[in-house]
């Protein structure tokens, strides 16, 4: 097993440099939707018009770039302050990424359990955020985790690997080699994802999560029976359109969705923050008195 | 050289690079917001560490008294941004601190800023305060 693990990494090494020596072949196509799209937002951020963006990129195999241009940095911010289910009042309202949000927390459809839980939560100040004690972010989770994440295609492996700077040191896989999904296979923080293209948008349904972590970090619940379907679409260069439904019939009465609008900043790039390093948060969280 | 306690009077200042920054955790699940604080202490121990650095310093109150305080900041990343140095404050460095106490009751806080006694410097210190969970 661990000489496959070696194999493994020198594999996606070894194809990452293959994917940076690309260049010459990415491009991109012109933007239907050239401009500031997150900034016409109706809540925070109304009224700030930010440069207009480069297209969407894309690489040699026609597929979205959802990464730096080979030879660039960056990394998609993260949308830390923001939640999964209402995105009212904090400028993600945004008709023209046209998000299946904007709902209010009484809209979703909790089963009775995960409603009191969601506001049990709310009422400790989400203290008890699995996060908090360095604990992996699946799901939603990932995508509003402070200091940003990157996607990494490598198509010479059919395998899109995502990763995220402010947690445990965080990464998950999904798998794009069109293959079966395995049965019998242990829940897990990340769950087991599979991915396709449907023209310029990346389908990645996911199954087998554990309940180990929260769905977003406004404390929404789930449960192992979740099937979780993301879309993530580039509509200009500066702007990840991400899109989770939430099919959870142990949690939920029915599907819903939630997404973000993330930002791309183009003046930063991964670096290591592991969070266990010297995590003190955990025994800080103040619930009341005991 | 005597030191002292002051008084709990409110955040006062434009504190530079000190704009709310998030965090990995609820701000309001830690620190009450309504309680700022100040002190002015001795440098113990700095942790230039993730997810948050922390720093400790001796206060000595008024009748002579001294406590240990901790204090959090953002993580080394942000506080670099910020202008911070992993050498900025060392053991044996004087510091007043503005921030906001912890829920809990114990000698700890979050700094909003910190300003080195002996050059006038001021650093932001990254807080997370007023940012959502």
């Amino acid at each position: 097993m661990r000489n496959r693990e070696i194999v493994g990494l020198a594999a996606v090494a070894t194809a990452a440099l293959i994917f940076s020596f690309a260049a010459p072949s990415f491009g991109q196509e012109p933007s239907q939707n050239p401009g500031a799209l997150a900034a016409k937002g109706k809540g925070k951020g109304k009224g700030k018009q930010r440069p207009p963006s480069r297209p969407t990129p894309h690489g040699p195999d026609g597929h979205v770039l959802l990464g730096p241009l080979p030879g660039e940095g960056g990394v998609w911010n993260g949308n830390a302050g923001a939640t999964i289910a209402t995105n009212v009042g904090r400028g993600l309202d945004n008709n023209l990424v046209n998000l299946p949000t904007n709902l209010k927390i009484p809209d979703v459809p909790f089963q009775d359990w995960a409603r009191a839980l969601y506001d049990s939560r709310q009422a400790n100040n989400t203290a008890d955020d699995p996060h908090v004690r360095c604990k992996s972010s699946g799901g939603p989770r990932l995508y509003h985790t402070p200091y940003g994440f990157e996607i990494v295609d490598i198509p010479e492996l059919e395998r899109i690997y995502i990763m995220g700077v402010g947690g445990p040191h965080t990464w998950r896989v999904v798998y794009m080699d069109g293959r079966e999904r395995p049965k019998d296979i242990d829940p897990s923080f990340h769950g087991y994802s599979i991915g396709h293209w449907e023209g310029e948008k990346l389908v990645v349904e996911t199954t087998n999560y554990n309940q180990r972590f929260w769905l977003s970090r406004e404390g929404i619940p789930h449960t192992e029976y979740l099937k979780l379907t993301e879309t993530f679409e580039r509509p200009e260069y500066d702007t990840l359109r991400y899109i989770a439904t939430i099919d959870d019939p142990g949690a939920y009465t029915k599907p819903w969705s939630g997404g973000w609008a993330i930002p791309w900043n183009p003046n930063d790039e991964m670096y290591e923050y592991v969070c266990q390093e010297n995590n003190r948060d955990a025994r800080h969280m103040y619930r009341g008195e005991q | 050289m005597r030191l002292r306690t002051f008084a709990i009077l409110g955040v006062t200042g434009v504190l530079l690079a000190a704009a709310p920054l998030l965090a990995h955790h609820s701000f309001a699940a830690e620190y009450d917001a309504k309680k700022p604080i100040e002190l002015k202490g001795t440098i113990t121990k700095v942790d230039w560490m993730n997810p948050h650095v922390y720093f400790y310093i001796d206060v000595k109150d008024d009748s002579g008294k001294i406590a240990n305080w901790a204090f959090e900041m953002g993580p080394p990343r942000l506080l670099e941004r910020g202008g911070w140095k992993k050498s900025t404050m060392k053991e044996g460095d004087e510091v007043i601190v503005s921030g906001t106490l912890a829920k809990d009751g114990g000698k700890h806080g979050n700094a909003r800023s910190v300003t080195l006694a002996n050059t006038g410097q001021k650093l932001g210190g990254a807080s997370s305060e007023g940012t959502i969970p």
